[in-house]
């Protein structure tokens, strides 16, 4: 934990924390555009936040203390690891926590705790969604742990500030087999745990077709606006592995004012063109049937698979 | 050919090979599949190509635009005149569920793959440092997902291409090992190929014409 | 320069052959009378220039030609007259059958032309696959026989022929595709030994003691089972019994008799090379695996058989099997014993198929309990199945027997005593099943309803897609005899049928040239010892 690293994590905080909904903002607009409709602006999600704070707390009847907690745990351990994982800079603001297997952990215990709590208000919905999310994050948890660990095979360690600085260090790198396979797979990731098309529609009312929808039915009020929030930066997160580990170019070496506005600026910019492109592409894509996901979800584990044994056997260039 | 250069478009050109192996056994529409064959049979002419132009071997060269004939030109026009005659009502054909149902056929391909690795130590320890050499593992995977590919299609077509992605595995290790092969064998083998294609090919369409259908699992007049 | 011209024929006059044939296609009906005996003219001229051959190189080494890219040893003049005689007895026996099915609206001239213009090629691709002086081109050789009789095997059209030319050309190709591995795996051990490129075979065995062990061990197990597949031994053997049991009779004859032969004398050849490189423990291990599997097999399956064609293809498998054990056993006994056995098969089961199609056309069925009192009905050609099948289970005064005996000697002496013995137990087994069937079909008298049941049981004639093969089954089902659909008749049934005697004549002189074998080797005795010396030590 270097004071490089530290600042970094400080900025990744708040610019996340407050730029989250914009990014949603942003895709929607993007949708609605691409769609022919004039769409609400890009800070209508804030406004929402703002208006869910406003509103009264609601607890349905027969939950536990698991439901009030969720949302709480959701948004710490997503904020954990916004800090933690290195957008900013090359160096993590929690050293030892910006390894992968740490960073994914946390991930997964927020959804986890969030499939726990659905199924604590005990209804129909709250269930269905709760085993679909289950089924999918155990999917797609060993293609993302795969994935990385590709990349981090060449850089000698599975922590994510020493990956990303060794490819910074060699950018030639990013076009390598083991590397174009691994991004594959992490987009596939991507779509599967932040619940975009083709695996799940962020927008839809069909409660049949929900998964992760389905989960926070019962939320309202300020408990709904945390999971939103916790959703909104989850999303960040994961766009923003994918620009550190494939598009490296702008991150911050260096403690100096220019360095730290040169990679805040380049971070935002990466992850909103990633946000947009994603959002074009939804325009064109369908959700695919539930049944037809594991498929999917295997053929991006056996590219993430095949980006390790390439990774391991094929030459690089500089030995 | 710088060293660097040579590396990397030799790994890109091998993952390409890959890539496409795996999507051949990913996809159903048949249709798809030719084409990422097609796609298949360019990753192998660029593997030939680089590895003419690193060598400087004009010979290496010419079987390189000899195999880019014959696997993207020929083998795939051979496949689509297959699907034609065994198109029904006119609707593209897609294969129907194979033996072995995709989300099991994508992680029997991960094991192959490994498989791969393992079995063909020997071949890579031949010449430690050559970037080809390390690339064999490569050329026996796309081998054995086509083997597999074969045993668990249902349609006709399907098996052909999935004959042919073999075909194109065993190719990729000819020239992923050695550089140099005479040119009458490279000759012989692809025409060979060719016409065991070919008779495939007619194959399928006396097979629609008699049984109404290229679903192989109609062929069960002949058992014990 | 005469014995360039010499090694040269067995190759050039079938293409010509094939060439003549090929033009007669375009004026069938004028051209097919005349042109029915230049087959069997062609095969005579290849045999009598292999047995010329052999004659006038005995006591010589090799000799080349065309660059390097031919070569014929002892072992290869001996495949050329294997070739050359199993040629000659099907292509004699080809213009009776042929006009037969002619005759009975079967096959049109045309069909007849283009079958003689493909087993004229056939035969050429064989005779090149032993006259190659490079692995590689034996490789090409063999695969492009598989695509001519592919066309040879769907000849009929049926579904039961389009599905076993289908399953044949599939499973043919990618065993074969196996040993291409094989090949480049042993091009690149070869690479880095010296070697140049090409796979030349004398080269590669001057520098078999310099190869990667590892690299070659793959190589040779690759080889061996893609080879094996074409040789029709376990694992990937399921083509066989389909193929040979659709084909038309010249062709599985043919393809019994000489193509399984000329795939094994492929395996004869990277034997020695493996052998040279990692000692004779590797592939003996190998090849014994191979013999029993394909020996179980075949004895297993051939208890419940109920197609005699499908039979005699099993009984090929068991015969395959002999000779992996033979070459598994080693020594210059074993490996002539082999040698003498692929001749004395080749006779025996080219004269059981060619009577196999005779009773085909005879009786209009496949089916082992349909054909009965054959001895009563055509006793020539039940005397020819007997006596063939009498061959085959290798009862003297027939090679097979002499054969057969060398091969358990030589594995008793090199010590396969328990797996010699399995095989044995298993070659008994089969020797009882078959003599059974056989016995089935010749003996007895005549049943009562033998013209009923045959014409019930036979389907109306067939010119386009099969559809009355459900007719059929009802049909069977009707009459009092048990008809499980699995295999159904496809013939015209016209019982009584006059066929020509001139069709078996060949027939008989194959099975008295092999009894003359088993007793008196004659000439052939110094070639078969040349030939096994060629096989283990180059």
């Amino acid at each position: 934990m270097n004071a490089l690293g530290l600042t970094g994590g400080v900025c990744q905080a708040v610019i996340v924390t407050a730029g989250a909904p914009v990014l949603t903002g942003v895709m929607r607009q993007v949708r609605a555009k691409l769609e022919g409709r004039a769409g609400q602006g890009i800070w209508q999600p804030w406004r929402d936040l703002r208006k869910q704070f406003r509103k009264q707390a609601i607890t349905p009847d027969g939950t536990s203390e698991l439901f009030r907690l969720a949302p709480l745990v959701l948004l710490a351990t997503t904020f954990i690891a916004t800090a933690a994982a290195p957008f900013v800079t090359t160096a993590s603001a929690a050293g030892p926590l910006a390894d992968l297997f740490a960073v994914v952990a946390l991930l997964a215990m927020g959804t986890a705790t969030l499939a726990l709590a659905a199924l604590d208000t005990g209804t129909a919905f709250g269930g269905m969604g709760a085993s679909r999310e289950m089924t999918i994050l155990a999917l797609v948890e060993p293609t993302l742990l795969v994935s990385v660990f590709a990349l981090s095979v060449r850089a000698g360690s599975t922590n994510l500030a020493a990956i990303v600085t060794a490819t910074v260090h060699d950018p030639v790198r990013v076009i390598s087999p083991a590397s174009l396979l691994a991004a594959v797979a992490l987009g596939v990731v991507t779509l599967a745990e932040t619940g975009r098309i083709p695996v799940d529609n962020p927008a839809t009312h069909l409660e049949l077709t929900m998964v992760h929808e389905a989960m926070i039915l019962e939320y309202a009020g300020p408990d709904l606006a945390l999971i939103e929030l916790a959703s909104s930066m989850r999303l960040v997160v994961f766009l923003g592995l994918l620009s550190s580990l494939f598009l490296p170019w702008g991150i911050a070496t260096a403690l100096t004012p220019l360095a730290l506005a040169g990679g805040i600026a380049a971070f935002a910019v990466k992850v909103t063109v990633l946000g947009a492109a994603l959002a074009a592409g939804e325009v064109f894509m369908a959700k695919i049937r539930l049944f037809r996901v594991p498929e999917l979800l295997a053929g991006s584990f056996l590219l993430a698979l095949l980006a390790v044994a390439s990774s391991y056997f094929l030459t690089s260039p500089n030995p | 050919m710088n060293q660097t250069a040579f590396v990397e478009l030799l790994n890109l050109a091998c993952g390409a090979l890959l890539v496409s192996a795996v999507l051949i056994l990913w996809r159903r529409q048949l249709a798809a599949i030719i084409r990422w064959f097609t796609l298949q049979g360019l990753a192998l002419t660029a593997i030939a190509a680089i590895l003419a132009a690193d060598a400087r071997d004009a010979r290496l060269g010419a079987v390189a635009a000899g195999v880019c004939v014959l696997r993207v030109v020929a083998l795939p026009l051979l496949l689509r005149r297959a699907l034609a005659q065994a198109k029904a009502n006119g609707h593209p054909l897609r294969e129907t569920s194979p033996l072995v149902n995709v989300t099991a056929s994508l992680l029997a391909a991960a094991v192959l793959t490994l498989l791969a690795y393992a079995v063909s130590r020997p071949l890579v320890q031949l010449s430690p440092g050559s970037p080809a050499a390390h690339a064999i593992p490569v050329g026996l995977a796309v081998a054995l997902i086509g083997f597999f590919a074969l045993v668990t299609r249902r349609r006709a077509v399907s098996q052909l291409a999935s004959f042919l992605l073999m075909d194109n595995g065993i190719t990729a290790v000819g020239f992923l090992t050695t550089a140099s092969t005479s040119l009458i064998m490279e000759l012989g083998i692809s025409l060979d190929v060719l016409f065991a294609a070919a008779v495939l090919q007619v194959l399928t369409s006396r097979l629609r014409d008699t049984f109404g259908d290229t679903d192989l699992d109609e062929l069960r007049e002949l058992h014990d | 320069m005469k014995t360039h011209v010499l090694l040269l024929a067995p190759v050039v006059v079938p293409l010509l052959g094939a060439v003549c044939f090929l033009l007669a296609t375009l004026r069938p009906r004028l051209c097919w009378p005349l042109t029915a005996w230049v087959s069997p003219a062609c095969a005579a001229v290849s045999l009598g220039a292999a047995i010329e051959l052999a004659v006038t190189r005995s006591g010589h080494g090799p000799v080349t030609a065309l660059g390097g890219l031919v070569r014929a040893d002892s072992l290869s003049e001996f495949m050329l007259i294997v070739i050359g005689a199993v040629g000659l007895l099907a292509t004699a026996a080809s213009p009776a059958w042929l006009n037969a099915e002619i005759a009975a609206r079967r096959a049109s001239a045309r069909a007849a032309a283009k079958h003689s213009a493909l087993v004229q090629l056939f035969l050429a691709a064989m005779a090149a696959a032993v006259l190659a002086a490079s692995l590689g081109l034996v490789w090409v050789a063999i695969e492009g026989t598989t695509i001519v009789t592919a066309f040879l095997v769907g000849q009929r059209k049926t579904r039961q022929a389009v599905e076993a030319a289908w399953k044949y050309v599939m499973i043919c190709s990618t065993g074969i595709g196996l040993a291409l591995l094989g090949l480049v795996v042993l091009n690149a051990a070869a690479a880095h030994a010296g070697v140049p490129a090409g796979l030349d075979w004398t080269r590669l065995v001057a520098a078999a003691p310099h190869l990667d062990q590892g690299v070659t061990r793959i190589a040779a197990a690759l080889l061996l089972i893609g080879f094996g597949t074409k040789a029709g031994l376990a694992p990937l053997h399921a083509w066989l019994p389909d193929a040979h049991g659709q084909a038309p009779a010249p062709v599985s004859a043919l393809m019994s008799g000489v193509l399984l032969s000329v795939a094994f004398y492929a395996i004869l050849r990277v034997k020695v090379i493996a052998d040279l490189a990692l000692g004779p423990s590797y592939t003996r291990t190998l090849l014994v695996i191979l013999a029993l599997a394909s020996l179980l097999l075949a004895a297993s399956l051939l208890i419940r058989q109920r197609d005699y064609k499908r039979m005699l293809a099993y009984s090929s498998i068991e015969h395959m099997g002999l000779l992996a054990l033979g070459a598994a056993a080693g020594g210059p006994l074993a490996v002539a014993a082999v040698l003498l056995h692929m001749l004395g098969h080749g006779l025996a089961k080219g004269s059981l198929f060619i009577s196999a199609g005779r009773v085909l056309q005879l009786t209009g069925t496949h089916r082992i309990d349909q054909v009965r009192a054959l001895a009563s009905r055509a006793p020539l050609l039940a005397g020819c199945l007997g006596l063939g099948v009498l061959a085959l289970l290798g009862f003297p005064p027939f090679s097979l027997f002499a054969s057969e005996l060398g091969i358990v000697r030589a594995g008793f002496a090199q010590g396969l005593g328990w797996v010699t013995t399995t095989a044995l137990a298993l070659v008994l087994m089969i020797a009882a099943m078959l003599l059974t069937h056989v016995a089935r079909m010749l003996l007895g008298p005549a049943p009562a309803a033998t013209e009923g049941e045959l014409t019930a049981g036979a389907a109306p004639p067939r010119t386009g897609p099969e559809r009355a093969g459900t007719a059929t089954g009802i049909q069977n089902g009707g009459v009092a005899t048990l008809a499980p659909p699995a295999i159904r008749t496809a013939e015209t049934a016209k019982p009584g049928t006059e066929l020509p005697a001139s069709g078996l004549l060949p027939v008989i002189v194959a099975l008295a040239a092999c009894a003359v074998l088993g007793v008196y080797a004659g000439p052939l005795t110094t070639l078969l010892h040349a030939a096994a010396q060629a096989a283990l030590t180059p």
